[in-house]
């Protein structure tokens, strides 16, 4: 039995442990097709007793399905690509390989990004060097221990390394960089920052996901009716219950279309039940006193900022709704805090977007005007617009860049005879 | 029925720490819905956030079940304030690390005669009630200001009561550094010794420019009858590797007198009036004219004995700021809720920490927008 995760302490670990990789891409070429089954069986293992319950596992064995991942291949690489069969192109033809070994920095706070980031390398056939955040070294070994029952054959031991090391130390961190061939780099502004500075590789290519943040906007029509709200309600409050409210798709804040003479109130209390529910069906298990400091903050500077400011909250820190008017984002709380803010029309907070708007999350009843904000808020630089309940989705385009492609050339062979 | 006033100084004339718990919360229950009421008629926001409140507080029947305020609010400019702005004697602000805004408490006549009361309350049950000379291990700047008055002047004033005369051992260069007047301590120390004496100093100045320099030298002083008192918090020793055991012993040392002389006080500049030394086993005590809740981070719920969490404090002492039940940034764990074998009545508790700075995670943290 083998395990994927190391404890690294000198930069010497890693560099062995890159080249080991890189010697085994060498000797032996490995289709998509394979990888695909690997991860199809992997799924499956996922839902025994000791994983199930790690946050985001249900939706790690949907990503993992075979049927998930070949369009996406299909869609980023051409269907031939699944038996790593050259593509007719013209006078030559087209295949992907693998770019070699990707370092992979995820972010601390989402339990399964480290494997969501090491599929898409995997499926390009590359080896994956995966640093994993303190916070994430137990769910980690326990989803990759079932990897590893889950590929008897070894078709990825010899592809995945997972080192565990403090963020300080940054001779472990330069190592890291320096032994790989390319880099998938998620986090907050600060992480970011520090390792897209780290000493790559000239080749390296660099992949950056974050920070952003995301959007809900539900029109008037959509809210006014009493029988569809509770279950927009319920899509929201679990879009923003999923990874704590602190991933770059987590929608922040809601825009409510007002509507004349109709007060907001009853569908509040329908968010109010919905958030409460949401609440009673995922119970946080524990939180950083940070914040909670920073909820009772957000709390209280709301409401003493303007007194047409409302809030809905419980006595825990559990969730939060504070309400009022206005269309400019307001900083992120994080941890279930929900700003709602009613607008005349949803047109002026999407045009005031920017690059940091990852994804809007909709509950539109009018097609044509949904498609009007979609096109508007894509100009804007959000890069994703879905339904409401299904902002967090990982799928290939993710903040508009393929999740495979990157990680592959795409070498072109003309033949001499031609 | 008995004025607002009248019923804080009532509490405040008792002994601190006589009262059993179950009194003192009724009493100070009462008074504390009383100046949320107070607090929500003079002021919209506050009033605001009161009534969003999950509960209403009128109908409250125990003090952590009160709505609070983090103690952060308190840092908006202009000062949360409940008197009118001709009313306000004196601000008082907070120490701030760079680039964060300072607390500022707006003190009217009647509160910062309360304040002055309940630091001397507290401390005399410590220290005793005599007038002594008192050493301040500082620099006079630090209570020069008239409108408006720093942690540290705060701290160096709340004990004059005690003194019979005032000396300041420290002298500030012209780029802001400290350094010892030794031959003024000596002088101080000389026509003293063997009489009774109060020094007090912020924990890494007294540390730093007074115990460090001296035990170097191989210096002890002659005061046996001396108590020094302290605060200001452990971050810079503890960054230092200086344990409270070793910090205690080396002062004592420096001193000439017993460890159980040097008493580490906890304060806040928003909960000004009430002081938290330690006692002899180490524990902290509230006074009868306040209350300490210990909040579980997770519920928000008051927490066990043996449990650590977030300081809640409570006084009734502020009547022109809104200070009565403030959410702090500081972690501790809760001892008991009475029986201390010290005598002293009701909570006892140990500050632990402060609450790591709040930061967004994660791929959801943008702290900074594109320019526009």
């Amino acid at each position: 039995m083998s395990d994927f995760t190391h404890i690294i302490d000198s930069p010497a670990q890693l560099s062995a442990a890159a080249e080991r990789m890189r010697q085994t891409l060498m000797a032996t070429d490995l289709t998509a097709n394979t990888v695909l089954d690997v991860l199809a069986n992997w799924a499956t293992a996922l839902g025994s007793p000791e994983t199930a319950e790690i946050p985001g596992v249900a939706f790690l064995r949907l990503w993992l399905r075979r049927t998930t991942l070949e369009s996406i291949i299909t869609r980023e690489l051409g269907s031939r690509a699944l038996h790593a069969a050259w593509i007719e192109d013209g006078r030559g033809r087209l295949k992907a390989f693998p770019i070699g070994v990707v370092g992979h920095w995820p972010a601390g706070n989402i339990e399964i990004q480290p494997l969501l980031s090491l599929t898409c390398a995997c499926l390009g056939g590359n080896a994956s060097l995966v640093r994993i955040p303190s916070a994430l070294v137990n769910p980690t070994r326990r989803l990759m221990q079932k990897l590893d029952e889950a590929d008897p054959q070894r078709v990825l031991a010899g592809r995945v390394f997972m080192a565990v090391f403090d963020h300080a130390r940054l001779d472990l961190q330069d190592a890291m960089a320096r032994a790989v061939d390319g880099a998938m780099i998620w986090g907050g502004k600060e992480a970011v920052l520090n390792v897209r500075a780290l000493p790559f590789p000239h080749w390296a290519r660099l992949v950056v996901f974050g920070p952003r943040v995301s959007v809900a906007a539900v029109d008037a029509d959509t809210w006014c009716d009493k029988h569809e709200r509770k279950s927009w309600c319920r899509r929201l409050a679990r879009d923003v219950w999923q990874f704590d409210q602190q991933a770059c798709s987590s929608p922040q804040v809601l825009f409510l279309e007002s509507r004349p003479g109709i007060s907001t109130a009853e569908f509040l209390q329908d968010l109010k039940y919905a958030f409460e529910a949401e609440s009673r069906l995922h119970p946080r298990q524990t939180i950083h006193p940070a914040l909670t400091s920073a909820i009772c903050q957000a709390r209280a500077s709301w409401l003493l900022a303007d007194t047409a400011n409302r809030a809905i909250f419980p006595a825990t820190p559990d969730w939060t709704l504070l309400v009022g008017r206005g269309s400019a984002i307001p900083k992120p709380t994080q941890g279930r805090t929900l700003t709602v803010l009613e607008v005349d029309d949803l047109w002026h907070p999407i045009s005031r977007f920017d690059g940091n708007v990852q994804a809007l999350g909709l509950a539109m009843s009018n097609p044509e005007q949904e498609a009007r904000l979609a096109s508007e808020a894509a100009r804007r630089g959000v890069d994703r617009i879905v339904k409401l309940g299904r902002m967090h989705l990982f799928a290939s385009p993710w903040d508009g860049l393929d999740l495979i492609r990157p990680m592959v050339r795409m070498v072109r062979q003309v033949p001499s005879t031609e | 029925m008995e004025a607002l006033g009248e019923r804080i100084d009532r509490l405040l004339a008792g002994p601190p720490y006589r009262t059993p718990p179950e009194e003192r919360s009724r009493a100070l229950l009462d008074i504390l819905k009383d100046e949320l009421a107070n607090a929500c008629a003079r002021h919209p926001g506050l009033h605001n956030y009161v009534h969003a409140w999950p509960c209403d507080f009128q109908c409250a029947g125990r003090i952590a079940d009160l709505p609070y305020l983090p103690a952060a609010m308190l840092k908006a400019q202009p000062p949360l304030s409940l008197v009118d702005p001709g009313a306000i004697t004196r601000t008082l602000t907070s120490s701030s690390t760079t680039g964060q805004q300072p607390s500022r408490i707006a003190l009217d006549s009647p509160t910062a005669r309360r304040m002055t009361r309940g630091v001397v309350a507290v401390a005399q049950d410590f220290i005793g009630s005599g007038r002594r000379p008192y050493l301040v291990v500082d620099v006079p700047d630090s209570i020069r200001g008239q409108q408006e008055l720093g942690a540290r002047g705060a701290a160096i004033q709340g004990l004059h009561p005690f003194a019979t005369e005032v000396t300041y051992c420290l002298n500030q260069g012209p780029n802001g550094e400290l350094t010892l007047e030794q031959e003024r301590l000596f002088e101080f120390v000389r026509t003293r010794s063997h009489s009774a004496v109060l020094v007090y100093g912020f924990t890494y100045i007294l540390w730093k420019y007074l115990v460090t320099p001296l035990l170097a030298q191989g210096i002890t002083l002659d005061l046996p009858e001396i108590h020094i008192l302290h605060s200001g918090g452990w971050k810079r020793l503890q960054d230092e590797a200086v344990a409270k055991p070793a910090f205690n012993a080396a002062v004592a040392q420096v001193f000439g007198c017993a460890p159980d002389r040097v008493i580490d006080f906890y304060g806040l500049v928003e909960h000004v009036g009430i002081i938290y030394p330690d006692c002899p086993l180490g524990n902290k005590h509230v006074p009868a004219f306040g209350d300490v809740i210990i909040r579980d981070p997770l519920t928000l719920q008051p927490v066990a004995a043996g449990e650590q969490g977030i300081v809640q404090v409570c006084s009734v002492l502020p009547t022109s700021f809104p200070g009565h039940l403030l959410l702090t940034e500081d972690i501790a764990s809760l001892v008991a809720n009475d029986g201390c074998p010290c005598g002293r009545r009701g909570v006892a508790f140990r500050r632990i920490a402060r609450v790591p700075m709040a930061e967004l995670r994660g791929c959801g943290n943008i702290d900074n927008r594109r320019a526009p």
